[in-house]
């Protein structure tokens, strides 16, 4: 059950990369960079739980929660690229 | 071995030819954000904990962040302006000449959002100046006005710059006229005259 889950995710992460190929708008691949870390990292959780080992599953708990911090700072150093 | 591992090492692959043929340095920076997301899942579902967790937070997060400020402080063009005017830009005076002037600026933005070049205005006292950070190399491109120089007709708005090969790109297009300033053979002091 959970291994059909996980297809589902996988086939939710191709979304965004088919977004971040698609040269647009540099937020929109910035969207597409937020989607895709939070999704690889729930998917590290679900990982964790379906060979129950708790040393992915910190890993998971980790970068999900490192993930945001590294957005605010590239977000940033873009804005002021665009303000100048 | 379950199936999805193979799907999923198959997406490292994937990202990082998405990086490699990205050839705007800022959306390639996105992408390896993406990239580092995705191998720190690769690294932790074959098992390696400890290399997934240096990957998010050494090479997604520090890489990144250094690799952006290398990006925004070298892919730039600095225009040397007189103060004046650049004070006039900034307040967004409604005048004749700064209207010519804020016209042309966005045509050297759009000429330079070809090459990913971003164009930072550097303020200077007056045209000796000007001069003077041209020949330092201060900045890349100065602007003139023909009455700076007697005896030249046409555009009063034209660039000068150091660089051969701004000064071919400039020249490519119409609107914008650029002369070629060779620093070697100039001696700062005579300018000062």
């Amino acid at each position: 059950m959970l291994n059909l889950v996980l297809m589902a995710m996988i086939v939710a992460l191709l979304i965004p990369l088919y977004q971040a190929w698609r040269d647009e708008d540099i937020w929109q691949t910035m969207l597409a960079l937020a989607s895709v870390s939070a999704k690889s990292a729930v998917m590290i959780l679900l990982v964790s739980i379906l060979r129950d080992d708790w040393m992915i599953g910190i890993v998971g708990v980790i970068i999900l929660s490192v993930g945001n911090a590294g957005f605010m700072l590239l977000a940033h150093i873009l804005k002021r690229m665009g303000d100048s | 071995m379950d199936s999805y591992v193979y799907i999923i090492t198959a997406l490292l692959p994937l990202a990082a030819s998405m990086l490699v043929f990205q050839t705007n340095p800022y959306h390639a920076l996105v992408i390896r954000g993406v990239l580092g997301a995705i191998s720190a899942l690769v690294y932790a579902i074959l098992g390696a904990a400890d290399v997934a967790l240096t990957e998010a937070l050494v090479g997604t997060l520090l890489a990144i962040t250094l690799y952006a400020v290398a990006v925004r402080s070298s892919l730039v063009l600095r225009l040397g302006v007189l103060k004046d005017d650049f004070l006039a830009i900034e307040q967004d005076a409604d005048q004749d000449h700064t209207n010519h002037l804020k016209q042309k600026l966005a045509n050297l933005r759009v000429l330079f959002e070809k090459y990913h070049l971003r164009v930072e205005l550097v303020p200077y006292l007056d045209h000796a100046d000007l001069h003077h950070a041209l020949i330092n190399k201060e900045v890349h491109v100065i602007y003139t006005q023909s009455d700076a120089k007697a005896g030249y007709t046409g555009d009063s708005f034209y660039l000068n710059t150091r660089l051969q090969r701004i000064h071919e790109i400039l020249n490519a297009d119409p609107s914008l006229t650029s002369v070629l300033v060779d620093i070697n053979a100039l001696n700062p002091k005579e300018v000062c005259l």
